[in-house]
């Protein structure tokens, strides 16, 4: 593992922000296994974050070109960005969930319904856990919170027949995954696929946070039991409502079926610059 | 020379491609929406890309991620628009992106009239972002021919001082019809001192010096230079850093950079100002034109007034107001925007006087009757919601 590190992270920025025992470093390390697995070098690789333990975790960390968006925004950067970069560079975001499914939700659907070629990587801590642990779209129903002394009970987008990633699937995604980052290798294997699709691919990581999910919701700092909760609610695909449980899997792989927004732009400049289209 | 009869809109757009713009993201709002109309017809055609964003806060994020991926991009707005700009013209400030933004101004605030001239964003085109340890740079053009030049001004500041430039126009400069005169060669557009600067790579690794040096390429990613831009506070490397000292290097750099280079920057027209007028009336954008009217025509009476007309807003151009004088600022709102400027500015023992209307221009013989009472130093207040003191 350290091998990885050496190869693709900044040493200044290793071993991260992230607490000790929390599973974030594990997700990121995820990332890195699946584009080590890909063969993809520095240079293949732009890498972009948004804000939160996510982004504090990831920022700069990758040797090759690196940026952090403003919170909820760095979809729309990375819609102007692919059009700059070359369709061969393989742009990864990795981002938490507030950023992706709440304050940068708009954006996030608008660059699934162009299909713009960008891997998102949501790392999931169940909330917003850099501001001291306030409940979010992620967070199971009932979860004591900072912000949900009673219990959460705004609904949320993983529950009571709500599934965020259908949302998206509905939007136009080419590729959609969920795991927990204790599940081994499958979601390297996802993430690998998200890379490889020539489109916009959301893979979701769910990992957890020891300091305020952990002592908040779940009465407990101590990993080991953080971790088997983790492992009691971790299910495969299920038909239906799935409970309070993560569904995990890949929910939707149509990879390459839909034409890429950046090939798209390039072919209708160039039509228009050979005069098959007029005004 | 192409001599045409167009608009501000089309002069803009024109300008952009000129500059090399190959990036427009928008989203349509009166008045700005003919920009991002002529933007849609004219940049494939020179291999650049139009598209259009969910709202305005994407439209100058997705154009931060085409200039920080190497492309020369702009955006176009009107009021309701540029206020949510906030967002990503902090993060171009501070990353330190070239990247134009034209503002169409109207009336306010909010929705206000979409159709009418307005000023209102003075002071926000100054601070469109939240944190301050920033300088900006606003240019206001008065005419259609002038929104062309100061659109490739724009392009051209924006990438020798690394930072987004705002092109702050009002309805009247866009949706206006005059001659425009294009450029057709490399020749008749340098012999119009406009200039062009290709965008640079940096080579890193010290993306963000600590000093106030200009021509500085700016931050592209694709390279795999090892750059690195984001929102935090910037090591040199572009590191996120929480240290107090990284911070202060950085903001002097965003200060400093454009205030010791402002020689570049400034700009503006002066009419009458030799004799030491008594009177000098002071505007920017489309009441300056009926500015200077009124200074000829108070002039052919024999009064001692002068004018001057701002073409860069930003920095605050200090050093015109340096005279002991009477200054009355016109401008198109009701609160009294650049007349606060000047007022800080103007040298001491002069007095400094506000008119001001929204939505439709002064006539040079109100402008005219105002100088008259100010000479004769009758008070300028009227009653109630007319022209109440300011
Ligand atoms: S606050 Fe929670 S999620 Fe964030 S780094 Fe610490 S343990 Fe991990």
């Amino acid at each position: 593992m350290s091998d990885l590190l050496e190869k693709y992270v900044r040493p200044e920025k290793n071993p991260g922000t992230a607490c000790k025992g929390c599973g974030l470093r594990l997700a990121h390390r995820r990332v890195l296994e699946a584009i080590d697995e890909l063969g993809l070098g520095q240079g293949d690789v732009v890498w972009g974050t948004g804000i939160g333990c996510s982004g504090r975790q990831t920022f700069v960390t990758w040797k090759g070109d690196t940026f952090a968006g403003t919170h909820g925004r760095v979809y729309a950067m990375a819609t102007g960005l692919r059009l700059a970069l070359p369709p061969e560079k393989r742009l990864i975001l990795t981002v938490g969930d507030g950023d992706a499914f709440t304050i940068g939700f708009l954006h996030l659907l608008n660059a699934a319904r162009r299909n713009v070629d960008m891997t998102v990587v949501v790392f999931d801590n169940l909330g917003y856990q850099s501001t001291g642990g306030q409940y979010g779209v992620t967070t199971p129903l009932g979860s004591r919170t900072d912000s949900s002394p009673y219990g959460a009970w705004e609904p949320n987008w993983t529950q009571g027949g709500f599934d965020v990633l259908r949302i998206l699937k509905e939007a136009g995604a080419t590729f959609l995954a969920r795991h927990t980052v204790l599940q081994g290798h499958e979601p390297v294997e996802s993430l690998k696929r998200a890379i490889r699709n020539p489109g916009f691919s959301l893979v979701q990581l769910i990992y957890p946070c020891v300091t305020h999910y952990g002592v908040q919701a779940l009465g407990t700092r101590d990993p080991a039991a953080i971790y088997d909760w983790f492992r009691e609610r971790t299910a495969g695909l299920i038909e239906g409502d799935p409970g309070d449980r993560f569904t995990t899997g890949i929910l939707h792989d149509a990879s390459g079926s839909r034409v890429e927004f950046s090939a798209a732009m390039r072919d209708f400049v160039a039509s228009v610059q050979k005069g098959e289209r007029h005004v | 020379m192409k001599r045409t009869f167009d608009t501000g809109n089309a002069a803009i757009t024109e300008g952009a491609i000129r500059a090399g713009c190959s990036l427009f993201a928008g989203y349509p709002i009166t008045p700005a929406t003919e920009i991002a109309e002529n933007m849609s017809r004219r940049l494939p055609q020179v291999g650049g890309y139009y598209l259009q964003a969910e709202d305005e806060n994407a439209a100058l994020h997705i154009c931060n991620g085409g200039a920080i991926g190497g492309l020369k991009a702009m955006t176009a707005t009107s009021g309701p628009g540029f206020i949510l700009f906030a967002d990503a013209f902090g993060w171009a400030v501070s990353s330190e992106v070239p990247v134009v933004i034209v503002n169409s101004q109207r009336v306010g605030p909010v929705s206000g009239i979409t159709g009418a001239p307005g000023q209102g964003e003075f002071y926000l085109s100054r601070y469109l972002t939240h944190g301050g340890n920033f300088e900006t740079i606003v240019l206001a053009p008065s005419s259609v021919q002038e929104a062309f030049r100061l659109t490739v001004r724009a392009f051209y500041l924006a990438e020798r001082f690394r930072t987004p430039v705002i092109v702050l126009a009002d309805q009247m400069v866009t949706d206006g019809w005059e001659t425009l005169e294009l450029p057709e060669s490399e020749a008749e557009f340098t012999a119009m001192g406009l200039e062009v600067v290709p965008r640079r790579i940096h080579p890193g690794p010290e993306f963000y010096p600590a000093s106030d040096a200009i021509d500085i390429p700016p931050v592209v990613l694709g390279h795999n230079t090892g750059a690195a831009c984001s929102d935090w506070t910037p090591t040199d490397r572009g590191h996120d850093t929480e240290d107090v000292t990284w911070q202060h290097k950085h903001a002097w750099r965003l200060i400093h950079k454009i205030r010791n280079h402002r020689e570049l920057i400034d700009e503006a027209e002066e009419w009458f100002l030799d004799d030491d007028p008594d009177v000098i009336l002071v505007a920017y954008g489309t009441p300056s034109r009926v500015v200077q009217s009124a200074v000829r025509a108070a002039r052919r009476e024999g009064l001692r007034v002068g004018g001057i007309r701002l073409i860069s807003l930003w920095p605050f151009q200090d050093r015109m107001f340096s005279r002991t004088a009477t200054y009355l600022t016109v401008e198109l709102n009701w609160d009294g925007q650049l007349v606060r400027e000047v007022q800080r500015a103007a040298a001491a023992g002069s007095s400094v006087h506000f008119w001001g209307r929204c939505g439709e221009l002064p006539s040079s013989g109100e402008l005219l009757e105002t100088v008259q009472k100010l000479l004769k130093n009758e008070p300028l207040e009227r009653d109630g919601w007319r022209t109440e003191k300011w």
